[in-house]
């Protein structure tokens, strides 16, 4: 995998466009090479643009609520489609209501993701981690 | 100086058909035409006669030019090899597709060795082999060149993919006939597939002119052939791009084997509420459907339009079991010709499938998704809507009375109301009588608005 390459976007029928923006400008000034699919995008269009950019992460933005039912698979696809290795970010307003963070973190992890963020976080601490977990997973 | 007359010859797989033209005041007169089944041992030998029937006498190029196409051998054969199906697979078809290609076969991901295997008996003429970014996938993409590169194939390898691994590709590649262009998609989304496109064109002249007397034609000429489907994909170009009123267009191809679809408008126009998921298609783009036609494919037609043709049956009381019959009698007699009203409605109902089913695979589509910011469309593939005229060119559209059979094209796909395909609305039906678009085709590239006017102009209009 290709430690530069990132694929970014926001999952299911989410039209929440502007965040999506500042991740792109973000994370293409701390170095990588972005590959940002916008909004509404489907697992499927997130493991292609992995796939053939041949990425070291897939960073998901779900702000609408429904972020669970979108989420939900992508780990088992990414493996069906070589992408054994994949790094998966997930933020945003991930599940409608009060839920604790705590709890809305561990479903997440239990769907294979590596890391969560809450709505709010330092972007300079989530490029930090980016680039520590992805130096972890190129070793062999 | 410009030539009094120039000739214009089609080698077709079938006939070789020719043209003798006059250019008048920026456009081109008919003078002469003339048609002789195609010598498929010696292209060379039709080629001449019609020749000399365009202008008795005429020998070299002192006496009028000759400008020509071909798509003997069954046209340009290519095989695409794409990483994933919806992204450089997918351009990779359009790609080839421009270039005037019949695809014969697709693959994505690690070639298995039953896909070399199939690749080795399939003897394309050209591979063109995709995958991956411009620093993107390089694992795959390696080893599939490794595989080629091993293989027993005789095709040209035409590398269009990751940028920066090519010397590697090319390496692997070794001994084989093999050449590296641009990548057709260097960013996830991006179409670049007209560096390939010219790549294709050279090959085709390269492989397509050794042999079958095709060397002797290009010497007697002193010009090189053109694929046909390229000729008339850039003839459309021109159309759109300098007649007024023809900037969004169709034109149908029908004949014995394939439905070609040609569409020349914006592929998306946005709108506040539309969002385009998926590749940004092309202005102009062509796509092959090799199961639609009316002789050679016309089992295959009856098998992929069977709903369909059932119900057209159905609504004109003809038997199911006659036209299975007559289906059955012009595959295995491809030129065989309709006699009576019952065969002429068969033809009719069939030229009416390939034009419907061409379109609704050419065209995208339009769903509506209901998100909690509200109700939004999203798009997918080419917006056709657009297109206020639609031309019907080969063999059966050419001559066609029945605006009918063209306007199946803005047929509704099906009645769900939440995704409708995006198929021109109204457009107005023409006939390029004569069938004179691969031949003022040919003539596009030294004279585009010429051939690009005289096209138009030659035009009926259907009535509907």
């Amino acid at each position: 995998m290709n430690p530069q390459n990132i694929v970014l976007g926001v999952i299911g029928a989410d039209c929440h466009s502007v965040g999506n923006k500042i991740l792109d400008a973000y994370f293409s000034e701390a170095g990588f090479h972005v590959t940002n699919l916008g909004v509404m995008v489907s697992q499927e269009e997130f493991i292609d643009a992995a796939v053939e950019t041949d990425a070291a992460a897939i960073l998901v933005s779900s702000l609408y609520g429904h972020g669970e039912i979108d989420c939900e698979g992508l780990r088992a696809k990414c493996i069906e489609r070589g992408l054994d290795r994949i790094l998966l970010y997930v933020g945003g307003n991930l599940v409608v209501g009060k839920t604790p963070y705590e709890e809305v973190e561990k479903k997440f992890l239990d769907m294979g993701f590596n890391r969560v963020f809450r709505p709010q976080v330092d972007l300079a601490e989530v490029v930090k981690m980016l680039k520590a977990d992805i130096a972890a997973a190129s070793r062999p | 100086m410009t030539p009094s007359a120039l000739a214009s010859i089609d080698i077709g797989s079938t006939y070789t058909k020719g043209a003798l033209f006059a250019l008048e005041a920026g456009a081109f007169r008919l003078l002469s035409r003339a048609e002789t089944p195609t010598t498929a041992d010696n292209l060379a030998v039709g080629f001449g006669r019609v020749r000399e029937k365009l202008g008795p006498g005429g020998r070299g190029p002192e006496d009028f030019p000759v400008y020509l196409s071909s798509s003997a051998r069954g046209g340009l054969k290519i095989a695409a090899l794409g990483l994933t199906a919806d992204l450089t697979l997918s351009i990779a078809r359009m790609a080839a597709y421009s270039a005037g290609g019949k695809i014969v076969r697709t693959y994505s991901y690690e070639l298995a060795a039953d896909e070399i295997a199939g690749l080795e008996a399939l003897q394309p003429d050209i591979i063109l082999f995709t995958g991956g970014t411009d620093g993107g996938n390089s694992a795959v993409v390696l080893r599939n060149a490794e595989l080629l590169g091993r293989s027993s194939t005789a095709a040209f390898i035409l590398y269009a993919g990751n940028a920066k691994v090519r010397d590697r590709v090319l390496a692997l590649l070794d001994g084989k006939a093999a050449a590296a262009t641009d990548n057709v998609m260097p960013e996830v989304g991006t179409i670049q597939i007209e560096p390939a496109r010219e790549v294709i064109r050279k090959i085709f002249l390269k492989r397509i002119v050794d042999g079958k007397g095709l060397s002797t034609v290009v010497r007697e000429t002193g010009r090189d052939p053109w694929p046909t489907p390229l000729a008339v994909f850039e003839l459309v170009r021109r159309i759109g791009a300098s007649q007024p009123g023809w900037s969004d267009f169709g034109l149908v191809d029908m004949g014995g084997a394939t439905t070609d679809f040609y569409s020349h408008t914006e592929a998306f126009t946005g709108g506040d509420s539309v969002l385009l998921r998926g590749l940004h298609e092309p202005l102009l783009k062509r796509t092959v459907e090799g199961d639609l036609g009316l002789r050679v494919s016309a089992a295959a037609l009856w098998e992929s339009e069977r709903a369909y043709l059932t119900s057209r049956l159905a609504a004109a009381g003809r038997s199911i079991e006659d036209f299975d019959a007559y289906i059955h009698r012009v595959s295995a007699q491809p030129e065989s010709r309709p006699e009576g009203g019952a065969e002429r409605a068969y033809d009719e109902m069939m030229a009416a499938a390939c034009v419907r089913a061409a379109a609704l695979r050419h065209a995208g589509t339009l769903s509506r998704v209901y998100t909690p910011q509200g109700g939004f469309h999203v798009q997918r593939g080419k917006d056709l809507r657009r297109i206020t005229r639609l031309i019907g060119t080969g063999g059966y559209l050419s001559r066609t009375e029945n605006a009918a059979i063209l306007l199946e094209a803005c047929a509704p796909g099906q009645a769900d109301a939440d995704s409708q395909p995006l198929l021109p609305v109204s457009p107005a039906a023409y006939a390029d009588e004569g069938y004179l678009f691969p031949l003022l085709a040919n003539l596009a590239g030294d004279y585009p608005d010429a051939a690009a006017r005289t096209a138009v102009g030659g035009l009926r209009v259907l009535k509907g």
